[in-house]
């Protein structure tokens, strides 16, 4: 008896998934379009930021465009984004995507299954491991900021000091980043003590300058990429009472750290933007593919503005979560 | 004592019924396990209930006492219909069950298990001062020197029933009921439990005592009921039966004789012979052989190392010094395995712990043993099955659902299926260790018979037993231990049971305390 | 005597459902139909061998903690295996690049190193507690510990890529398909079919069976109870391999945050299949089906907004609890047994 009623219970499943195939495959003509949307969730700041833009982009371009259906999807890490990716193919059926990778390796085959599904395929800010797979990139200008960073705190210092260095997840971005800061760094007499992975998070920030104060008795600067890890870094510093002794370069223009530059704080004298808004932007030129005849392929890269004492009141938002 | 001078002393029939039972029937879905049963438990009155295994004892005091509802019928108390809705409010009433199987906590002490469920308290906190005496006073009344601090798991089984004794003695019983109080208590205990359960009856206290043993039901019981399948057969005050009478109204029909008759050839091989064998702190120097086709029995107090000795000889325990022959060659036992590859197999006395595995069918542990005969890849079910029918008419294993799960079984028939799945193993050599604890007199004239059989076969049996007329008739020769040390082996008409005591008491000239009279 | 015992022995009703045996496959086809009625692209052809493909790695996991549990032990390493093994066998196929080139031979190098480890894995958990006489739960939660650790320095906090040319040989192990089939969803049915073999036909399962149910009846029984029991675990082990070496060319990544929490799910898919968690009864079927089940859940609530992502583990929770409360079966009993 329990032996027919597995073999009945396995038929039925497998009866019903061969039936449905066989409907779902005449997929009938979509009046709609369908953007899916696939980034990280809000696990810090920019992340945070990032989730408010894209929502108020997919209320935006709905509203304007009623035959475009925009899908958001949050995931906590690479796996569950790439679960996330067959199911907007295999259960949405989207047109086009948008991903902001979780991080680069993984998700690179990934989305490469999406292109080969046939669907347009934009990539925001964390690039793919392997070129050529994307129709759209959207990102900020990761290079220049590591490079006008660079070049600040190099002119601050006189071209001599001790600094250290916080990094962020490792992606693209930030190898871009980092980059670019030693290029503008070389040849000058700055000494980089130490770099460490800080994921772009203000805990990990905290935990990772406890750990370069207690190292290193002399610190002239640190550069610490982005604005969340820089408010962990602040702390830090502020527990060790060492506050006279360096200044902090972050990134991102999170609206604490304009503040603090507009204020004039001496322990942040500027920021380096990077909006989280390029989500947005994104998402826009995406869309254009379906409304409009404007050739939108190829590459866009978004400014990366010094934020000094005297304009950082052009980007102070404070109604903005970032 | 004679059964006169017994109830010379207390003429307790006739004190007024405090509870009784009206025509209760009891079904378990569609099973019945009782029919119109009526039981009238009188003060001050030592009423024994009788009956073979299954036939619906345990049942009926469970009703008695709150755990069940019956299905049908009604129970009065002290003149008015009453309904326990669970123990608890049995308890309530005064109506105390002292279980069968024990029902202490492992983990903790004597004193805790005593006073569960209705700790002594001074305001928020426990009174442990107030427990302890109290506990301690209680185990002095049974003349049991434990110390209440002792957690049950470091007790032995008749000290565990002497707590179990206690805690429900600390209750205040007005009806209190005793399932089978004695399996496993020396004789000493007994006789100390006996003086009890009669000084509980002076005060007027209503006893319902369970049990199969009519030697004791003929020494503290006034009147007796005896149940058979479920069903009512007679009560009688206890003067009125004979030992013969109640067993044959136990089972329904005459009992045959009850041993097996059997020839002994004392001039047979040696199969087993075993020399200084000691096990610390447990079996010192024992030596023995074993002749073959024989009954070798080995007697002795609990606790005087005989379990110890067979499990060491077989493997499962260590043993610092010893030599063990087979057929007079020398053989090498470190594992049970070892001892399965020499022909010799280990019946456990404790069936449902060690024996066999509750909560799966017969079929699986029947094979337990024997596996490597069933297939050494795949394990053949065909031949398995086989193997159980021939098993269940061997050993007469009355089991109508082939799938029912062991737990379920009677004691009887549980012994008799791990008897069969020792015997899967074919052993030449077989070590039977209290084979007919707690089973019905119906049960044990079988398995006597069974073991009668092993050694026709040519087979030879070692065997372990407390009771005395099972060691006096079954055996060929009886070894006697005291403190881990064989103190004789006696043969002829030195099998007896003056003889048996003496030498396990390790004093002469002390006569048997106990009332197997 | 005989009559009432054989009463007594066929107590139980004859129009019982019984839940035990069928519960699962049951819970299973009413989470199929609530799905296709949140969105009938549930049952795509797509969406269902994503369900199966993503169920495959916590599956295969999850037959071999049925052994262990099955025999009265547990495993709590079995997901900081799965990353330090995948770590592992990243960093040595990526050096071999060099000298043997991104090819079959350092995928089939890496697929053998995988194996190695899980049994050796296996082995120090099984021989650990049996030997050292140390609880299961205690050892496993050590090398839990241990492993994830040791993944997490070889990644230096971050991640470990696998060459992007070794992941394209490498591909066909997770992304192709036979007949039609993924691969791995063949991997997942051909352990299952070897699981249920090895559990219920050979002697050897009929000893775990005995020694969960009551070690010292297989003592007695003159089976030996440590060496079955560390070969349990070197059976998950193994099985942990096997998840492993389909699961690596997916993502082709190995970091601290590989397989965390994998232990709870296929602890979860093996007790809502019906195998009993202080042992000696075990269902590898009910484990596939409970495989199935955790990943449905987790896919059908991705289908609906009205329950956020975040929730996910908690209607997982859920559903383990009333999956393992219907399973009693004595619900139905009253007080009375």
């Amino acid at each position: 008896m329990k032996t027919i009623t597995k073999f009945l219970g396995a038929a039925c499943v497998v009866g019903l998934g061969l039936a449905s195939t066989l409907a779902s495959t005449t997929a009938l003509a979509q009046e709609k379009v369908k953007i899916g949307v696939s980034i990280p969730a809000a696990t810090h700041g920019w992340a945070g930021g990032l989730n408010y833009h894209a929502e108020q982009a997919e209320k935006r371009l709905e509203a304007t465009y009623p035959n475009l259906d925009i899908i958001v999807v949050t995931a906590n890490g690479a796996g569950e984004q790439a679960n996330d990716l067959e199911d907007l193919v295999s259960v949405q059926n989207i047109d086009a995507l948008v991903v902001l990778p979780f991080e680069s390796d993984p998700l690179t085959v990934p989305v490469q299954q999406v292109k080969e599904a046939g669907k347009f395929v934009t990539v925001v800010d964390r690039g793919l491991s392997l070129p050529g797979i994307e129709d759209v990139y959207v990102a900020g200008n990761n290079p220049e900021l590591g490079r006008v960073s660079g070049e600040y705190i190099k002119d601050r210092l006189d071209g001599k000091g001790k600094i250290v260095v916080l990094r962020g997840i490792p992606t693209v971005v930030d190898e871009e980043r980092v980059e670019g800061f030693m290029k503008e760094i070389e040849g000058s007499d700055i000494e980089v003590l130490d770099m460490k992975h800080a994921n772009w998070n203000r805990d990990d920030g905290y935990e990772v300058m406890q750990d370069f104060l207690s190292r290193f008795p002399e610190i002239d600067a640190v550069w610490a990429q982005d604005d969340d890890i820089a408010l962990g870094v602040i702390e830090a510093v502020k527990q060790a009472d060492r506050t006279g002794e360096m200044f902090i370069v972050g990134g991102a223009g999170m609206k604490d750290i304009i503040k603090r530059v507009m204020d004039g704080d001496e322990l942040t004298p500027i920021d380096v933007l990077y909006p989280p808004s390029m989500i947005a932007t994104a998402m826009d030129i995406t869309a254009m593919k379906f409304v409009s005849n404007a050739a939108v392929e190829g590459r866009y890269i978004l400014g990366a503005t010094v934020v000094t004492q005297e304009n950082a009141e052009n980007f102070y938002f404070p109604d903005s979560p970032f | 004592m004679t059964d006169a001078a017994v109830h010379a002393v207390n003429p307790g029939i006739g004190g007024e019924v405090r509870l009784s039972g009206r025509k209760i029937c009891k079904s378990f879905g569609p099973a019945q396990v009782l029919f119109d049963v009526s039981i009238d438990l009188h003060a001050g009155e030592v009423h024994a209930l009788l009956g073979e295994n299954g036939a619906g004892k345990s049942t009926l005091v469970k009703i008695l006492s709150g755990y069940h509802e019956p299905t049908e019928g009604e129970l009065v108390l002290d003149g008015k219909s009453i309904s326990f809705a669970d123990s608890e409010a049995g308890e309530g009433h005064g109506v105390i069950l002292i279980h069968q199987e024990l029902n202490l906590a492992e983990q903790l002490t004597v004193e805790e298990n005593i006073f569960l469920g209705r700790e002594i308290k001074r305001g928020w906190f426990l009174d442990k001062t107030a427990m302890r005496a109290e506990a301690k006073k209680l185990l002095e009344q049974l003349q049991c020197d434990v110390d209440p601090r002792t957690r049950i798991r470091d007790l032995s089984v008749s000290d565990r029933q002497m707590v179990e004794i206690a805690k429900a003695l600390s209750k205040k019983a007005d009806i209190l009921i005793l399932d089978e109080p004695t399996a496993v208590l020396t004789g000493r205990e007994v006789e100390i439990l006996f003086d009890q359960i009669r000084r509980l009856r002076e005060q007027g206290v209503a006893i319902l005592y369970i049990s199969h043993k009519l030697d004791e039901i003929k020494a503290i019981a006034d009147r007796v009921t005896v149940l058979r399948d479920g069903r009512h057969i007679v009560t009688e005050p206890v003067v009125d039966l004979s030992k013969d009478d109640m067993a044959r109204l136990m089972v329904g029909r005459d009992i045959k004789q009850m041993f097996p008759h059997r020839v002994s050839d004392t001039s047979a091989p040696i199969v087993l012979s075993v020399r200084d064998l000691s096990v610390p702190g447990q079996v010192r120097d024992a030596s023995f052989d074993l002749h073959k086709g024989e009954v070798l029995g080995f007697a002795g107090i609990v606790g005087a190392g005989r379990t110890a000795l067979m499990e060491a000889i077989i493997g499962l325990r260590e043993r610092s010094s010893g030599t063990i022959e087979r057929d007079g060659k020398p053989v090498r036992i470190a594992s049970l395995q070892d001892a399965k590859n020499s022909g010799i197999a280990y019946l456990t006395k404790d069936r449902k712990g060690s024996g066999l595995l509750l909560n799966m069918d017969m079929r699986p542990n029947l094979t337990l043993l024997a596996l490597e005969k069933f297939g050494n890849v795949i394990v053949d079910r065909k031949a398995e099955e086989a193997a159980l029918e021939k098993a269940i008419e061997a050993f007469d294993i009355r089991a109508a659902d082939r799938k029912a799960k062991v737990g379920d079984f009677s004691g009887g028939n549980q012994q008799k299926l791990l008897l069969a799945k020792v015997m899967e193993t074919d052993p030449d050599i077989v070590i039977i260790d209290e084979p007919t604890r707690g089973i019905d007199i119906g049960t044990k004239s079988q398995i006597y018979h069974f073991i009668g059989g092993l050694t026709d076969r040519g087979k030879s049996v070692i065997l372990l037993s407390s009771e005395m007329p099972e060691m006096l008739g079954l055996s060929d020769r009886i070894a006697v231990m005291a403190a881990g040390r064989i103190t004789g082996i006696l043969e002829g008409n030195d099998r007896n049971e003056h003889e048996i005591m003496r030498h396990a008491t390790g004093i002469s000239g002390q006569e048997g305390v106990s009332v197997h009279e | 005597m005989s009559s009432l015992e054989r009463r007594e022995a066929s107590a139980s009703p004859r129009f019982s459902i019984d839940f035990k045996a069928l519960g699962p496959f049951m819970a299973l086809v009413v989470l199929f139909v609530l799905g296709t009625a949140i969105n009938d692209a549930f049952l795509s052809g797509g969406n269902l061998s994503n369900i199966f493909t993503r169920a495959a790695f916590i599956g295969i996991i999850a037959v071999g903690a049925t052994f262990v549990i099955t025999a009265g032990g547990i495993d709590l390493s079995v997901g900081s295996m799965a990353a330090f093994i995948s770590g592992a066998m990243i960093v040595v196929m990526n050096t071999l690049v060099e000298t043997l080139g991104p090819g079959l031979e350092t995928v089939l190098i890496g697929i053998v190193l995988s194996i190695i480890l899980g049994i050796g894995a296996g082995a120090v958990n099984g021989l650990v507690s049996t030997k050292g006489k140390i609880e299961a739960f205690i050892v496993t939660l050590g090398t839990m510990g241990i492993y994830r650790s040791l993944v997490t320095y070889m990644a230096d906090g971050g991640t470990l890529s696998l060459d992007f040319e070794v992941r394209g040989t490498y591909r066909p192990v997770y992304y192709g398909e036979l007949l039609g089939i993924p691969v791995p969803v063949l991997v997942f049915l051909a352990v299952a079919v070897a699981g249920y073999v090895l559990l219920n036909m050979t002697p050897f399962g009929r000893k775990c069976f005995a020694i969960g149910s009551n070690e010292q009846v297989a003592r007695y029984s003159a089976i030996h109870v440590d060496r079955v029991k560390t070969m349990t675990y070197v059976i998950q082990g193994l099985c942990v391999s096997i998840a492993t070496i389909i699961y690596v060319p997916r993502l082709g990544s190995a970091s601290s945050s590989t397989g965390v929490l994998w232990e709870l799910e296929a602890i979860a898919a093996v007790i809502i299949g019906g195998t009993m968690l202080k042992g000696g009864y075990g269902r590898i079927w009910g484990t596939v089906v409970g495989a199935i089940m955790l990943t449905t859940i987790g896919n059908i609530l991705n289908l609906t907004d009205a329950i956020s992502n975040y929730l996910n583990g908690a209607v997982q929770g859920l559903i383990i609890i009333v999956a393992v409360f219907l399973q009693r079966g004595d619900w139905r009993r009253k007080k009375s047994k």
